[in-house]
């Protein structure tokens, strides 16, 4: 993909930008070519770019005052949290405005009684957490990168991670939000009556608005968490568990796949203990009351041996805990692996999924290319990675071609094309593969309802015309990955 | 003008804009009352437009049309040992209705019941959606599996929209395990001041449970099997398997140490979602979600039991929702006894004419929207004017 080329007429009021911003920001620009070197992407590595000024508010009434300049100025602005987005969400433009949140990170509220948590955009998912597990509490949407990924990036995407199978995405959790639109104004946003504005702001990607401050809910800590480990002789037989343990009316905390390749790449990297030999993995929990998690587990495991699987149980919260490190290391872990990857993020219905991993096995022998699977079973969140190098001629083509292939199984199979890391500008190109004219014409509408001259993230989400086709992926080049040790998915 | 089709809709919609004509949407017709009156010049019947698309029990994934009635649903789900984890309510019986309750309506209006304190409400549940918008195009929007980030989530917009942005043709709902046995408890004695914080313990503990309300004594006396609650009453429904009921009932006797917890047999919470214990007064009856984060407006409150603006009134989902037939409020004039968040159910068509039926909204809240419906529905054909003035 080309990156946008930039507005002449902007980046020739580079400097009156500049001081305006200063105005309304004092100790909050960044202008210069080494601190935007800092900014000058997300964990989309393949592209990169500087923006025109970064501006770091404080304040809801700085973000306030930003917007409403870049509106009525006509300057394009990105919003950005701490950057992990996987899909190009927070990618900057050589003329916009790059906002970033992550100075405004506290915890404004933590109100136990209503089980609902209030904090400023930069907060991290996991902090939030941290705030209340004392007391009894977590949040439950939790992103890999949960370390590092802030609130307002979840709302953007609408992040999910390994729970959400039974506890839902970033939208299911999120109470209340308030935005400040391109006009400058601040709207609070809640799903009390009225239109369910606060529905389409998460997952929204930047579009719509800048959001300032959000209510959460927490969930009691369930008193029981068993982890079981299934190894399988074939992937299709894992895929046929996880569509058994589905129909059989049991909802996991949480059901992940690795294949072998993975496996082997994870055991090097961080040594978990995961069952040699085996071609797949399915690592599940079972949370809630004893009584409830008890029968959850023997029923799976029952379910699990009869397709053909060993079964083995963490014995203790330590093994648990090194079973899912070795998890949430899979993409670091391949990162080492191999000198390029890329990341697809579609979602199929969980029975294909037998059928989709067989497929695309065939498909990588009939492109010539190593991959790896490592998925979110529960849901049928996809996440193959295809592994190759970008020195030898002609295979970054091939893994692309094999990448937007993958999707379009996944769209033909009654899929989508991103089950949580977004369009952004990865896949944005392959949105006509799920939507037609009109369904996109719809979406386009809603975004002009908020961001009439589209100053708004520009570029991310929805294909233009003059775009080249592009493929649906998460580009690792040459081992340059931001954050090479966060986990991922 | 019945239609039957989503083709049909689409010409029915084209011919509107032609000729300017206001629609107003009904499936089965039981809701009719509830929003602000419309003026409309034609009814677009959609509840023809009925029938399960597809259903795949194995995958937790329903496809219906919107004209599909809730018990037909209910029937099918139920025979499958799964259901609806919304809980969508038939609110005939409150709103003197006859005719046929669909989920195409229950979306709409966002009719969630007594389990959505456990499971969330219609936004959760609906994943994607078919749908003809002003423009006279047929579009669709979401998807049909659990998780999806592709494009902007507008199946979340069309809950509670009252069919004033489009006219919906298919929606796709994930759906639950219906766990095999429920059990109801009723923890007697409680004053109003106690009782709603008493749920929120419960709800904060791993109980999962899909019912919590509270009843003063003037609701409890319609419900027989715990008319004798003293004070008032707080009820429970928790669910699952025999040896998961035998553990939470040990769990709910320890929250809750004073007083031995009263199985209610029958279940209470079908009659309190469906708001049918007003459908006796002749008062308004609002509905008022509570703020998401804010100590509760009961604490330290004690409502006299003859008060004037309360002579009936009921609190679901742990005490953030509040029903209640009041003499105060938006038909008179006189300022909600609460805060925002209020909805008017039911009330006089000159009283929803010239009263708030939803919660009035700040000014850059209702420009957006404004523009919003203007998205969806730039010339006002669906259902004009019922839920603000111009939406």
């Amino acid at each position: 993909m080309e990156l946008a080329a930039s507005d002449p007429s902007i980046l020739a009021r580079r400097a009156e930008i500049v001081a305006r911003l200063k105005a309304l920001v004092p100790d909050g620009v960044v202008s210069d070519r080494a601190g935007l070197k800092a900014f000058d992407g997300d964990a989309l590595t393949a592209y990169r770019q500087s923006p025109l000024v970064c501006v770091l508010p404080r304040t809801k009434e700085e973000v306030a005052a930003v917007l409403k300049f870049a509106g009525e100025d006509g300057v394009p602005i990105v919003p950005r949290g701490a950057g992990t987005s996987l899909s190009g969400g927070a990618l900057p433009r050589g003329d916009a405005i790059l906002i970033g949140l992550s100075r405004m990170n506290r915890i404004i509220h933590v109100d136990i009684e209503n089980r609902a948590v209030t904090v400023e955009p930069g907060v991290t998912n996991l902090a939030i957490t941290r705030a209340v597990e004392g007391r009894g509490f977590y949040y439950a949407p939790d992103p890999s990168s949960q370390i590092a990924c802030t609130i307002g990036g979840n709302i953007a995407e609408n992040s999910g991670g390994l729970h959400c199978l039974k506890y839902g995405l970033t939208t299911n959790n999120l109470l209340s939000a308030t935005l400040v639109t391109i006009t400058g104004e601040t709207v609070r946003l809640d799903n009390r009556g009225g239109y369910d504005l606060l529905g389409v702001i998460a997952g929204s990607e930047g579009l719509l608005g800048v959001v300032v401050e959000a209510t959460v809910r927490i969930l009691p800590l369930p008193p029981v968490t068993r982890t079981l480990m299934a190894a399988f002789a074939s992937v299709p037989d894992a895929g046929r568990c996880v569509a058994e343990i589905i129909a059989g009316g049991i909802v996991p905390a949480a059901m992940e796949f690795m294949d072998r390749r993975c496996i082997e790449a994870v055991e090097a990297y961080c040594a978990p203990g995961y069952p040699k030999g085996a071609e797949g993995v399915l690592i599940i929990d079972a949370d809630g009351i004893k009584s409830e998690v008890d029968e959850a587990i023997a029923r799976i495991a029952g379910i699990a041996r009869g397709c053909g699987a060993q079964v083995r149980e963490a014995t203790d919260e330590a093994e648990r805990a090194r079973i899912w490190t070795g998890r949430k290391s899979a993409f670091p872990a391949m990162g080492r692996l191999a000198p390029d990857m890329l990341c697809m993020d579609g979602t199929i219905p969980r029975r294909m999924l037998p059928r989709v991993l067989a497929r695309m096995a065939e498909m990588a022998d009939e492109y010539g290319l190593g991959f790896c699977n490592v998925f979110h079973a529960g849901d049928g969140n996809l996440h193959p990675l295809i592994i190759f190098d970008v020195m030898k001629e002609g295979e970054l083509e091939r893994a692309e071609a094999f990448g937007a292939d993958i999707l379009r199984l996944c769209v033909e199979v009654g899929g989508v094309l991103t089950g949580e890391h977004g369009v952004g500008v990865e896949k944005r190109d392959l949105m006509p593969e799920m939507f037609s004219e009109a369904d996109l014409a719809q979406q386009q509408r809603l975004k002009c309802a908020f961001d009439a001259a589209g100053l708004l993230n520009p570029g991310k989400v929805f294909p233009t015309l003059s775009a080249c086709v592009e493929q649906g992926h998460m580009h690792v080049k040459s081992g340059r990955v931001p954050y090479p040790n966060l986990p991922r998915f | 003008m019945i239609v039957e089709s989503e083709a049909e809709i689409v010409d029915a919609v084209r011919m509107a804009r032609e000729r300017r004509t206001a629609l107003e949407i009904v499936g089965g017709g039981t809701r009719r009352a509830f929003g602000r009156p419309v003026e409309c010049d034609a009814i677009l019947d959609v509840s023809r437009l009925s029938g399960i698309v597809s259903y795949e029990p194995e995958e937790l994934i329903l496809t219906v049309k919107p004209g599909t009635p809730l018990v037909e649903i209910e029937t099918l789900l139920s025979a499958n040992g799964q259901r609806l984890g919304f809980d969508p309510q038939d609110w005939s019986a409150l709103l003197g209705s006859t005719g046929t309750s669909t989920i195409g309506g229950a979306v709409s209006c966002s009719a969630d019941g007594p389990a959505a304190i456990r499971h969330g409400r219609a936004r959760d549940h609906l994943l994607g959606i078919r749908a003809v918008n002003g423009f006279g195009e047929a579009f669709k929007a979401g998807g049909r599996v659990v998780k999806n980030v592709t494009g902007f989530d507008l199946p979340k917009l069309v809950c509670g929209a009252m069919g004033t942005l489009c006219v919906l043709t298919e929606l796709t709902f994930r759906v639950f395990p219906k766990p095999p046995e429920t059990r109801c408890f009723a923890l007697r004695n409680l004053v109003p001041s106690r009782g709603p914080g008493l749920l929120k313990r419960v709800w904060s503990s791993p109980l999962d449970a899909t019912g919590l309300a509270y009843l003063p004594p003037e609701a409890a006396e319609h419900f027989a099997q715990i008319a004798d609650c003293g004070y008032g009453a707080a009820l429970v429904r928790i669910e699952g398997t025999a040896a998961s009921l035998a553990e939470k009932s040990a769990m709910l006797r320890d929250i809750v140490p004073d007083g031995e917890p009263l199985d209610t047999g029958a279940d209470p919470f079908r009659r309190i979602g469906s708001g049918e214990i007003f459908a006796g007064s002749l008062l308004d009856i609002t509905r008022m979600v509570l703020e998401p984060a804010k100590p509760s407006p009961y604490d330290g409150y004690e409502p006299p039991l003859k008060e004037e603006d309360w002579s009936l009134w009921i609190a679901d989902w742990a005490g953030q929702l509040i029903w209640r037939a009041n003499t105060a409020g938006s038909s008179s004039g006189r300022a909600p006894v609460f805060d925002s968040g209020t909805t008017l159910v039911r009330a006089s068509v000159e009283t929803r004419m010239r009263s708030h039926v939803f919660p009035p909204e700040e000014p850059a809240r209702a420009a957006l929207t404004c523009a919003v419906k203007a998205a969806f529905d730039p010339l006002g054909l669906f259902n004009p004017g019922r839920m603000y003035k111009d939406v």
